[in-house]
């Protein structure tokens, strides 16, 4: 049985926050999708309100320090991302941002990203495939298609009425957990343990 | 062992007095502390070299030259030269002159350089950076140890029966070093040619720096240059002293504060935690930088950042007395103790010019057999 490991970030300010709640549904239902599946997955929350001033750090002196090096550990080795921030003017937050931006070059290559977002109207939904999915194609990872988008109406409407948060939520992590699922735990080797011999260096290869 | 400075050469408002120097008056601050670092007993100033304001140090080999003759033991070096936008031929040359005028007190650490635009300032592609450094410093390599050199490659024009003058002072190229904060190609780079291999070992934390000077040492074993432990590793580090460690930390906050590199971010404690920077005693500053050697095994040199982020000409001075007197004697001594025998010092010109005749020696009766 495989044990994926799963790492759900989520970039809400309130406490508690909408985003984190679509967070942890999102795990809840990648979760049971994964174990439908036959997989025994270990599920990690990165609360990045908790990693603010530690970020901003980052950006300034070039490493993670404290908590917020657990935290990027956790994204960069996880074999699932669940990547959920709330929508300020048009997109992802400045926060949510940061975070992605302090992750090392190809940390996320391959791996599965579930996108979500949350915002007040309905409206911003396509922020999702403006904002999220291209920055993930970038980052050159590999999303999941149903991105899931809840609204503060969604927290009150029925659930499983086909296309509501419901059933997109299922629907999603069921996309997640079929390509979790069917990744192999490629190891990325480490430049540090396996370096490119000087030979190949001065050859210019 | 040995002990010295490496300068940035930043020009940077003094915060507590809002006083900006002029650059006349940072070479001049320059200058003085090399002699300084003379005076106080230390072992080597190596000046970086920059080639934007805020900063004053482009022409490292005019400065060095300068010192050299005012001097007399301490070694002239880099921290460092930029292998990548500058003439491979030219670097060549000007440190083989300078290594002729200061008497072999000269050695060098290459750099790729952390300012983008610096790359198409000098005609290079950024991208490039570490194939400029493995070409420009194979060709580098070899202008010193060849009287003529046919060479071709991707980044220069060809040589065609070149020969650089002067040729290095007793026929013996600078010792070399390789400067990375991050790149295992540069530490490979290092243990390919044998030559040694500096982390700035400021800005990151421990574990990282121990990533990169562990590959270097088991590289350098695997070039057949000796055992890991007898590779050739530098170190920085950063340090402001007084007596008493609240005065350190009180006096030395508002440069922290508003520091260039890492200024308005971390507070000075979670920095100093995180990092190898000590505001403290001497006796601290003695400590902790004892530890390296737990962390990265006996080495070769010892830098520290003294003179940067503002601090006024005097301050630094006064920390150099305190780094001279109090602080190197007793890092001197422990390094010592317990060094193994098979653990080799600091290259020098002396060390690697006597090396040189054993070989030479050795050859002739060879021959003569």
């Amino acid at each position: 049985m495989t044990e994926p490991r799963i790492t759900a970030v989520s970039a809400g300010l309130s406490v508690p926050s909408s985003t984190r709640l679509l967070a942890d549904r999102l795990t809840g239902a990648a979760d049971r999708a994964l174990r439908e599946r036959g997989a025994a997955p270990a599920a990690e929350a990165v609360e990045l309100r908790d990693h603010a001033h530690a970020l901003t750090d980052n950006l300034l002196t070039g490493f993670p320090s404290g908590d917020l090096k657990a935290a990027v550990d956790a994204a960069s080795r996880a074999d699932g991302l669940i990547a959920v921030t709330p929508i300020f003017n048009a997109s992802y937050s400045g926060l949510f941002k940061t975070f992605f931006d302090v992750l090392e070059e190809g940390a996320l290559q391959g791996t599965p990203v579930l996108i979500a977002a949350t915002g007040g109207t309905p409206r911003h939904s396509l922020a999702l495939e403006h904002a999220l999915r291209p920055m993930f194609a970038y980052l050159r990872a590999v999303t999941v298609p149903t991105a899931v988008y809840a609204a503060s109406e969604d927290w009150g409407a029925g659930g499983a009425a086909h296309g509501g948060l419901a059933s997109r939520i299922d629907r999603a992590a069921g996309e997640f957990a079929d390509l979790v699922a069917g990744r192999s735990a490629a190891a990325r080797p480490d430049p540090y343990d396996e370096p490119v011999p000087f030979e190949r260096l001065l050859s210019g290869e | 062992m040995q002990f010295g400075i490496f300068s940035v050469g930043d020009v940077t408002t003094d915060p507590t007095t809002g006083r900006t120097p002029s650059e006349g008056e940072r070479i001049d601050a320059m200058v003085r502390i090399a002699l300084k670092a003379e005076e106080v007993g230390l072992d080597v100033f190596a000046t970086g070299e920059h080639h934007n304001p805020p900063f004053v140090p482009s022409s490292p080999t005019t400065m060095l030259g300068y010192i050299a003759a005012r001097t007399e033991r301490l070694v002239l070096s880099t921290a460092t030269t930029l292998i990548t936008t500058n003439d491979p031929v030219k670097i060549a040359e000007d440190y083989a002159m300078l290594q002729h005028l200061a008497g072999g007190r000269v050695d060098l650490m290459m750099g790729r350089g952390n300012t983008g635009p610096v790359y198409p300032w000098f005609g290079q592609d950024i991208r490039q950076g570490v194939p400029l450094a493995v070409e420009n410093y194979h060709l580098l390599h070899r202008l010193w140890r060849e009287d003529v050199v046919n060479w071709e490659g991707k980044f220069r024009t060809p040589l065609q029966g070149f020969t650089s003058t002067p040729r290095p002072l007793d026929g013996v190229p600078p010792f070399v070093w390789h400067g990375s904060i991050r790149s295992p190609e540069i530490a490979e780079q290092a243990a390919y040619y044998g030559d040694g291999f500096f982390h700035n070992n400021i800005f990151w934390p421990a574990e990282h720096t121990k990533r990169m000077v562990d590959l270097y040492r088991r590289r350098y074993e695997h070039y057949g240059h000796g055992r890991a432990d007898q590779a050739i590793v530098g170190l920085g580090g950063q340090v402001f002293m007084r007596r008493n460690s609240q005065d350190a930390v009180r006096e030395f906050r508002p440069y922290f504060d508003n520091a260039p590199v890492y200024g308005h971010g971390p507070s000075l404690e979670d920095f100093t935690r995180e990092t190898p920077l000590t505001v403290g005693s001497p006796q601290q500053v003695i400590d902790r930088t004892l530890r390296f050697r737990e962390d990265f095994g006996d080495y070769q040199r010892q830098l520290f950042l003294m003179d940067h982020a503002g601090l006024p000409l005097k301050t630094v001075l006064e920390q150099l007395d305190l780094l001279g007197e109090e602080v190197v004697p007793v890092l001197r001594r422990e390094f010592a103790a317990g060094r193994p025998a098979h653990v080799p010092d600091a290259p020098t010109h002396a060390g690697l010019l006597a090396a040189e005749q054993d070989r030479a020696a050795l050859q002739t009766a060879e021959e003569e057999k």
